[in-house]
């Protein structure tokens, strides 16, 4: 079977530090965040959820997901998005005229229009890296070693692993794109 | 040209504040331009890491805003107007007006005021030994932030630093059962050393509670939270030992054999009762209740195993108790009932944590200086390690593990074995010292890698009472920071990328800082500058192999044979592991040799047990002050105190300052998240954004540290904070700086003064 590259991000491990943002605009150069992590349930980056003491603070660091049936590709007139064999969803800045269906089509808010260039940005797996057999930047940077990265078609892989023993979970399933991100929830709690 | 585009990889390691971090770092260096930054390997792959400041480095090292040469003021102090020189003249007048100095006040008139030198070694021995050599005053920065933990650890453990008795094992990734995090944020101070390790234990079974006023990012990853009031941690500490006693889940054995707890207190003095006392020949032996003979006896290790650890006694007419009972009946002052009100944490949670830790095997306790920042934020440290101790949780010895390394301190804290060293005073005596001259005047002061304004207490202070005393400031730096404004003399310091230093973290590594690139401009390491003035002075003899001869002395030690410049030029190295069947001894370096519950060098100060003394400033109570808010400032993650807040990467993510408001404070004041606020007090006022966020309770406020002032609307953190000694640390140890034992108060901004 090909090969599937994916993410497993484990929420029980993020600690909501943005080294992974830092460093995915350092390697990649880029003029917009490729992964931006959210703060869940509040308006306010960092701000816990709940009355003090009784709290919670989540983080979901979102990026694009790479999904098996991408409706960013479908959309794109002009084939400046396309679909590796391998998983992962990457541009070619030359071919986009910024037209911006992709932006409509994606479901998960990811890609990024870049107004002085007239052309998106979006994560593409740091394609230039795995191709040296090297793991995306993001996972060798990321402060809480909360991010994974393997071969989802390959049931030894630590992304496998993760899927099977954490009850991961893909975003909006329902819009049967099938990511290649998935994410592991926060355990609950052991009271005293 | 096709030379130039080769990329070399160099290694090196990030010697910013955070110090055991210590994060390995490769360098992709092409020509003479640093092109990229990653995380280095480790031995250990696992311990691979940097974090988003050291991956932000390069916007350190190219900067538009560095120092680039030598300047001299030519405006005010403070305008930040100078004008370039060069080093010659730089060091010649430098070396001029100390000579002055030192002609009409004497060399211990002049400080050397060093801050954090992060994991870096050398920078800071090279002006210790320049202190040493001209015996000139050494101002110690501990009392900035950091001498509260050493003063208590000093009183209970005999020790600087708690961490290898409380979790020393927990470094060596032994997982207990049960980690107690207590008034330490490791989620953002320490991510890499300490908070993986905290997420590796619960992934592997450990139970996290953590203690703190606020709620964190470490809290966020805790099993419980207990969220108690600043500064009430002792009478949480006495409230559990409490229920602990209560319930007899101490531990008697080990009560018995490492602490002074069955040693007898004389009920009349609250001295320890002596061998002399009793006519034993051991005069100075103290004395147990032995249970067999029914009778005192001087204590041997044998017979302190059936000591009586309570109950009251008559020897010779002498009533005296186990200094155990004492604390035992202090503790039992605090029921669940009374801790839940002083402290503001469910008295249900504090019975359950108790029984929890009287109960479990292999408990943890995790913690740091945070909590100690308040005026008894010494004996705050030693009512968390009578919990830990009374419970038996404190390591005693290591059978396994890596052996710590010991730095060749010698040539720099006595450069000249057989003439006096340097004079010795802590920051916050530094204050009295230039201000009213005692216990003798400060006339010039040296400042290297510190932002003295910026991060030391009452600015105002410093700006009208401190600076106008100084005849002479001298500021390494590597950009106009708010203190930098104020030297006479400003010397451009390169950054950690363009110098070498020898770097003892991150447990259980040492590594090299090895230079890539050459210093930009014309700025010097702080050893090279050193080395500059010694020259100057007389004693260039001493500084003579540059940075390479500083890693070269301090590596001469002989448990780091092996580990040298050209070793560790390949990578980190792991320490000598402990022998197999070996034992590696933790002792306690007290007045008795055990850890004191009960430390008779404090009877008079009525400090000898951990007694809850309420915060100086921060109002517990409500309604009693008029500044009803308690100020304190976190850590953050864009910054390392105050370095990288001039960073424009990170300012993106996290653009200004803001204070942190519960709601219910929020509202009393009619305060909106984003609305403008002054926070004040009677030293002064600071105006910046609020956020409404139940990070913290009501009655508490945050700001994090670190932000420069000109990035306030007015005022800074520090214009808040205050001066006050603790007269019990000055004895100890040195007094510390209580920058979260503060009273506050805020209102919407009405704009003008």
């Amino acid at each position: 079977m090909s090969k599937r590259f994916g993410l497993v991000i484990d929420q029980e491990r993020c600690i909501g530090c943005e080294a992974c943002t830092v460093a995915c605009k350092i390697e990649n150069n880029s003029i917009e965040y490729w992964i931006q992590v959210e703060t869940q349930k509040v308006t306010q980056k960092d701000t816990p959820s709940g009355q003090f003491p009784d709290l919670k603070l989540e983080w979901l660091p979102r990026l694009c997901n790479h999904c098996a049936n991408p409706p960013c590709v479908d959309a794109c007139p002009n084939e400046a998005l396309v679909k590796r064999e391998d998983g992962p969803v990457i541009y070619e800045e030359e071919k986009c005229d910024g037209c911006q269906l992709c932006i409509s089509a994606c479901p998960y808010n990811v890609i990024l229009y870049i107004q002085e260039k007239n052309t998106i940005e979006k994560c593409n797996l740091c394609v230039h890296r795995i191709d040296k057999g090297l793991e995306p930047f993001c996972v060798i940077c990321c402060e809480g070693q909360a991010i994974h990265f393997g071969d989802l078609n390959d049931p030894n892989s630590i992304v496998s692993q993760k899927i099977a023993s954490r009850e991961a979970f893909q975003l909006k399933t329902d819009a049967g794109t099938n990511p290649s991100v998935y994410y592991c929830p926060p355990k609950s709690r052991r009271r005293l | 040209m096709t030379e130039n585009n080769e990329i070399k990889l160099i290694r090196t390691a990030c010697p910013a504040h955070c110090g055991i971090d210590a994060c390995g770092i490769l360098a992709h260096v092409q020509g003479d331009r640093i092109i990229k930054l990653e995380p280095a390997e480790f031995p250990n792959k696992v311990d691979r890491r940097i974090c988003l400041r050291g991956l932000s480095s390069l916007d350190i090292t190219y900067h538009p805003d560095r120092l680039k040469y030598p300047m001299k003021r030519v405006g005010e102090r403070g305008e930040g107007k100078f004008e370039r020189i060069s080093w010659d003249e730089a060091y010649e007048i430098i070396a001029e007006k100390l000579k002055e100095i030192a002609e009409k006040y004497g060399w211990r008139s002049i400080g050397w005021v060093l801050g954090g030198p992060g994991a870096g070694t050398t920078k800071f021995g090279a002006y210790l030994r320049l202190a040493s050599l001209t015996q000139s005053t050494r101002v110690s920065a501990w009392g900035y932030g950091d001498a509260g933990l050493p003063c208590g650890s000093r009183v209970i453990f005999g020790s600087q630093f708690p961490y290898m008795y409380l979790f020393g094992k927990f470094w060596q990734r032994n997982w207990p059962e049960l980690l107690v995090v207590w008034g330490a944020n490791p989620g953002e101070s320490m991510p890499l050393q300490t908070m993986r390790k905290i997420m590796d234990a619960k992934e592997s079974g450990t139970q996290i509670v953590v203690i703190d006023p606020r709620f964190t990012v470490t809290a966020s990853k805790a099993d419980e939270f207990l969220g108690l009031k600043p500064g009430t941690d002792s009478a949480l500490a006495l409230g559990l030992m409490n229920l602990i006693f209560q319930n007899e889940l101490h531990n008697i054995e080990f009560i018995r054999d490492h602490t002074n707890g069955p040693y007898l207190v004389r009920s009349d003095n609250g001295k320890l009762l002596r061998g002399k006392d009793i006519g034993d020949k051991k005069a100075d032996s103290y004395i147990i209740w032995e249970e067999n003979s029914n009778s005192p006896k001087a204590v041997r290790r044998k017979n302190v195993k059936s000591a009586n650890i309570t109950g009251t006694y008559d020897v010779n007419g002498i009533e005296c108790k186990p200094a155990f009972q004492l604390l035992k009946d202090l503790a039992q002052e605090y029921p669940p009932e009374k801790v839940a009100e002083i402290t503001g944490v469910d008295g249900n949670l504090i019975t359950k944590l108790a029984k929890k830790l009287g109960t479990t095997d292999n408990v943890t306790f995790f913690t740091y200086m945070g909590f100690t920042r308040t005026y008894h934020g010494d004996i705050s440290l030693r009512g968390l390690a009578s919990v830990a101790s009374v419970t038996g949780h404190v390591a005693t010895s290591f059978s396994s593990g890596y052996l710590p390394a010991v730095l060749n301190w010698d040539p720099f804290l006595k450069a000249v074995p057989d003439k006096p060293s340097f004079h010795r005073l802590g920051i916050l005596n530094l204050y009295e010292a230039v201000i009213s001259g005692k216990p003798y005047p400060i006339k010039a002061l040296w400042f290297a890698f510190i932002n003295f304004l910026n991060q030391c207490v009452d600015c105002n202070k410093i700006i009208n009472e401190f600076y106008p005393k100084l005849e002479f400031i001298v500021q390494t730096e590597l950009f106009m920071t708010p203190s930098a404004r104020y030297a006479d003399l400003l010397l451009p310091v390169c950054s950690f990328l363009e110098f070498s230093d020898f770097v003892s973290h991150p447990y259980p590594y040492v590594q090299l800082q090895q230079k890539i690139i050459e210093p930009l401009y014309e700025s010097k390491s702080d050893v090279n500058i050193v080395a500059g003035l010694a020259e100057k002075l007389g004693y260039g003899d001493y500084f003579k192999g540059g940075e390479e001869g500083m890693i070269d002395i301090i590596t001469d030690h002989s448990s780091l044979e092996g580990y040298n410049r050209e070793t560790l030029s390949k990578g980190a190295m792991l320490l000598r592991a402990l022998p197999e069947g070996g034992n590696f001894p933790l002792n306690f370096r007290t007045p008795s040799r055990k850890i004191e519950l009960y430390a008779e060098q404090l009877v008079e100060d009525d400090q000898a047990l951990p007694v809850y003394l309420p915060p100086i400033e921060a109002p517990i109570t409500p309604g009693e002050n008029k500044y009803p808010l308690t100020f304190i400032q976190g850590h953050s993650r864009f910054r390392t105190h105050s370095m990288f807040a001039n960073v424009k990467s990170l300012l993106e993510l996290n653009p200004e300052p803001i204070v942190e408001i519960n709601s219910i404070d929020a509202k009393a004041r009619d305060i909106s998240d984003n609305d403008v606020v002054t926070v004040f007090n009677d030293r002064a006022r600071t105006t910046l954004k609020a956020r409404i966020s139940e990070s913290v309770g009501p009655g508490v406020v945050n700001i994090t540290e670190g932000w420069w002032i000109e990035q306030f609307k007015e005022g800074s953190v520090n214009h808040l904070t205050h001066d006050i000694v603790n007269p019990v640390q000055n004895k100890i140890y040195e007094p510390n700086m209580h920058m979260n034992d503060v009273a506050v108060e805020i209102i919407k901004y009405r704009g003008g003064g």
